[in-house]
């Protein structure tokens, strides 16, 4: 069983997001931006894995500013990052090396192979 | 007559400058051949003669009448004493006139060595560059893109007057001076440069390069870079026009526009997946049997969403290209559907058609039914080959799905997954104005052909913009 902190603005895609991460068994923790992502990150709580949306709030790469931050808290930290944006170069260029991505929208199949392949690496 | 006399006498007739020889009264004593060649005319009109009274007083001009006055007196000397006149012989031509003293054996006075050299067609080059220079020049400052003009050793020849104004700098500062030395050295790119030392031995132009800075006066600006190679006919020097064109408008129009789509891509994705998640949702609660619908519906809404991706990549302008669009939805199937380790290959043949993107969506759904339709009943083995086909028959476009498998089975049943892809492919095709044309009966694979409208592209809609 894993801890992952989903990170989502859109209140309705994050809970059943998590519930689908709970249905495989894990536990979730829940954050609707990068300063609620940061106050986890900065505790002392356990987590394996972040799953963050990049287009966060009013910042276009709220996601990809915040994993840079987490993994330099937290350097043995597995992200997953998801967006409804075309992924361009430079926004690939911003993504921490060896994570994973998964376009919008997502079935539950992708994703869970998805943090099959994130919890396995 | 001495040796050295002879000798000097030898030269004097082989050297290809006019020369004459005057006393101290100005008469003319002797001349060279070059002379007579020169001037067309004869000893006989020429010795004797004072030398303001030749032709039609052609060298009694004040000026050189002071210079030549003082040489023997003097000791002075006439240095490059340019004559432009019309002479009775020969017409205009331009005269360049040396003089200095000379002493000969048995000349205590001394005499005046008299060299005319022709430079005419010196001259006239020079005038006819001069005049090409000032035209050049003219035109470059009626252009309104600042641009200069560089030396084979990208120096700065010329800098045009809007490139001045704009950039704030005066013609010294640039004239001599490298491109990537001026202001403060904003245009001192290893890419740029490395372009540009391309420019003139190997004749590439060099299009549209990029360069977003900050300019003194002017902020944080774009400039599109394009150099080419000019020469000037019966020149062999050649060098460099370089055109910087201000794109900071534009690029923020585009800026501006890239993230509206964006903005709307996320709201769009995010409602699509709010759709998938309820479908999710409803999945986790619906018995066993049930479930592959759910999981076949959100498979077509993920299509959709693919579509719109490949839309905005595809788009040239207004219009879609139905090419490029094919290979992306391709490429996208194949990462979708098949994966690395796949037996199954989906090859592309496409002329270059356009279609608008209101009508992308349908075409896409269509293509990707027939396409999803093979790779999951065609190949029963895991290895095949499918081909999606769109080329111009007459006036119509002929869209073509083939694939080598086992081929079609009859199925009418209203229930089968199959017979709803069927509707779905009809209601496509109606909504796009074609018609299938009837499958044949193959001994492998299935081919299925559609027609439809060539005027996919509403008329006055197809404007062609890059993408």
């Amino acid at each position: 069983m894993a801890v992952v902190l989903v990170v989502e603005d859109d209140v309705f895609i994050r809970e059943i997001a998590e519930m689908m991460i709970r249905d495989w068994g894990h536990e979730t923790l829940s954050a609707s931006d990068g300063d609620e992502a940061l106050s986890f990150l900065r505790s002392a709580r356990h987590i394996d894995a972040l799953f963050t949306d990049i287009y966060l709030k009013n910042s276009v790469l709220g996601g990809c500013e915040l994993a840079q931050q987490a993994i330099e808290l937290r350097p043995k930290l597995r992200m997953l990052y998801t967006t409804g944006n075309f992924v361009t170069d430079k926004m690939r260029a911003l993504f921490v090396e060896g994570t994973q991505f998964l376009s919008k929208p997502y079935t539950q199949h992708q994703l869970q192979d998805s943090f099959v392949a994130l919890l396995a690496a | 007559m001495a040796v050295s006399d002879i000798a000097a006498s030898d030269i004097v007739e082989t050297v290809p400058s006019a020369l004459i020889v005057l006393d101290r009264n100005l008469n003319i004593t002797s001349a060279n051949r070059a002379f007579y060649q020169t001037f067309r005319t004869s000893s006989d009109e020429t010795e004797g003669c004072h030398i303001y009274d030749l032709g039609n007083r052609q060298w009694d001009i004040p000026a050189l009448r002071i210079l030549l006055e003082n040489v023997i007196p003097h000791r002075a000397s006439v240095e490059g004493f340019e004559v432009e006149h019309d002479f009775p012989t020969i017409g205009r031509r331009t005269m360049l006139v040396n003089a200095r003293k000379i002493f000969r054996p048995g000349d205590h006075d001394g005499s005046i060595l008299l060299a005319i050299e022709d430079v005419s067609e010196e001259r006239a080059a020079r005038a006819e560059s001069k005049r090409n220079w000032q035209l050049t020049q003219s035109i470059v400052d009626t252009i309104r893109d600042p641009l200069v003009v560089l030396e084979n050793d990208m120096t700065i020849v010329t800098a045009s007057k809007a490139f001045l104004t704009i950039f704030g700098i005066t013609e010294a500062e640039t004239h001599g001076r490298r491109v990537s030395e001026l202001l403060q050295h904003q245009w001192d790119v290893p890419a740029l440069r490395h372009l540009m030392e391309k420019v003139l031995p190997e004749n590439k132009p060099i299009e549209s390069f990029e360069i977003e800075d900050n300019f003194p006066g002017l902020g944080r600006r774009v400039f599109n870079l394009n150099a080419r190679k000019i020469s000037q006919p019966g020149n062999h020097a050649h060098r460099m026009l370089l055109v910087f064109e201000d794109i900071t408008d534009r690029k923020q129009r585009e800026r501006d526009s890239l993230s509206l789509t964006n903005e709307i891509s996320h709201r769009i994705k995010n409602n699509l997946q709010v759709i998938v998640g309820l479908i999710a949702y409803e999945a986790k609660w619906t018995a066993t049997p049930c479930v592959q619908g759910y999981k076949t519906m959100q498979a077509r809404i993920g299509a959709i969403a693919r579509l719109y991706d490949l839309i905005s990549q595809s788009s040239r302008g207004r219009t879609v290209a139905v090419d490029a669009y094919l290979r992306e939805i391709a490429k996208a199937m194949s990462a979708s559907l098949l994966g690395n380790m796949s037996g199954i290959d989906i090859e592309v043949k496409a002329e270059p058609l356009e279609i608008d993107p209101d009508r992308a969506v349908p075409f896409g759904l269509l293509v990707n039914e027939l396409a999803t339709n093979a790779i999951k009943h065609a190949f029963p083995q895991g290895t095949g080959h499918v081909m999606l086909c769109v080329e111009q028959v007459g006036d119509q476009i002929e869209l073509v799905v083939a694939d080598d498998g086992v081929g079609m089975k009859n199925t009418d049943s209203a229930k089968s997954p199959e017979k709803r892809g069927s509707d779905y492919v009809a209601i496509f095709v109606r909504q796009l104005g074609g018609t299938m044309i009837p499958l044949k009966q193959e001994p492998t694979g299935t081919t299925v052909r559609i027609r439809l409208p060539l005027l996919l592209v509403p008329p006055g809609g197809a404007e062609r913009v890059a993408a």
